[in-house]
């Protein structure tokens, strides 16, 4: 596997490259860090503290943006994907549909 | 709990139908959700209100009779596909792991072009097709809270598990989701699609922020958001 043309600021895990050294307390947030709060960021679930530095994080990264802004897109378009109720028509056949069976089943 | 003169017979039946009916329609939704199969999703809603009639003497007078439904045809549903041999058991995995897996396939995508690939595709049809694609036991977890909307919380008690386990399931699902993206941009013809060497993709907004939408929508401050 050919590497990629820049060198990532922070390689992710399971990326080739040697463990990352241990980093003190108060550096920047890792991309490790960001990319364990993907989805819980995207959700609006982060503590404050917590969300802001994986915007921070992302503010300037190189490498983590276009993962956090391909599972955006991938939950919109998951939320745009929402099937219509049923029509009127098919509601009322649907409704009758059902009573049937409720009838025939008491 | 209810009088016992309202359960057993035509009486039952009215009062039932008087509850439940009203809710053919989300339930009918959720169906398609599920199924993605307009015919199927129909026989769903029909299995789903003749089981709820036959638990009708365990429903609770004081709970919210359309989840009670989604619960009825979340099991409904789970039994059909465990009858097709479609079910697959899902281990509980670590919500932390599955992000960071997440990104680590957004990178291998990124190296073998798929994701420029998937840049390409119509995602609406994509996304229809990967999630019907997507093992049962995730695919009710992603349709609850993403396609659905709901809370974490009120998915948790559609599926009867803890909220913690619905994190670590719809995490799962959502990797898996765009897993299946990534082949299905391959399987459309754009493996030897070449990446753009110069330009640098940037992110878009959504990936700086959140959308309040999904945010208000999967993780109200009552549920799943840990209080600021």
């Amino acid at each position: 596997m050919s590497r990629s043309p820049a060198p990532r600021p922070d390689p992710l895990p399971g990326a080739a490259g040697p463990d990352a050294p241990d980093v003190p307390v108060a550096a920047p947030t890792s991309c490790e860090t960001a990319v364990r709060r993907l989805w819980d960021y995207l959700d609006g679930g982060l503590a404050a503290p917590s969300h802001r530095e994986v915007e921070a994080h992302l503010a300037t990264c190189a490498a983590c943006p276009p993962h956090f802004a391909f599972a955006a897109r991938t939950l919109d378009a998951l939320a745009a994907g929402r099937p219509a109720a049923p029509s009127p028509d098919e509601g009322a056949a649907l409704r009758e549909r059902v009573q049937a069976a409720l009838t025939s089943a008491t | 709990m209810r009088d016992d003169a309202d359960r057993g017979s035509g009486h039952a039946t009215a009062a039932f139908e008087r509850l439940t009916l009203p809710f053919l329609g989300d339930v009918a939704r959720f169906a398609r959700s599920l199924t993605r199969d307009p015919t199927r999703a129909d026989d769903l809603v029909q299995e789903t209100y003749l089981q709820a009639l036959r638990g009708w003497h365990t429903f609770n007078a004081d709970a919210d009779p359309r989840r009670w439904l989604f619960t009825v045809c979340r099991h409904t549903f789970l039994r059909t596909e465990r009858r097709e041999a479609r079910y697959t058991e899902a281990p509980d995995d670590d919500p932390e792991l599955e992000s960071l897996a997440t990104a680590v396939a957004h990178a291998a995508a990124e190296r073998s072009g798929a994701a420029d690939a998937v840049e390409r595709l119509d995602l609406g049809p994509a996304i229809a097709e990967a999630l019907a694609a997507l093992p049962p036991h995730y695919r009710v977890a992603v349709v609850l809270v993403d396609v659905e909307g709901q809370a974490y919380d009120e998915a948790a008690e559609v599926l009867g598990l803890a909220v913690g386990t619905v994190r670590s399931r719809l995490f799962r699902g959502r990797r898996l989701l765009q897993d299946l993206l990534y082949a299905h941009a391959q399987d459309a013809g754009f493996r030897g699609a070449r990446p753009p060497v110069t330009a640098p993709r940037t992110a878009g907004p959504a990936a700086q922020r959140p959308s309040p939408t999904r945010a208000a929508a999967a993780a109200p401050p009552t549920s799943a958001k840990p209080s600021p």
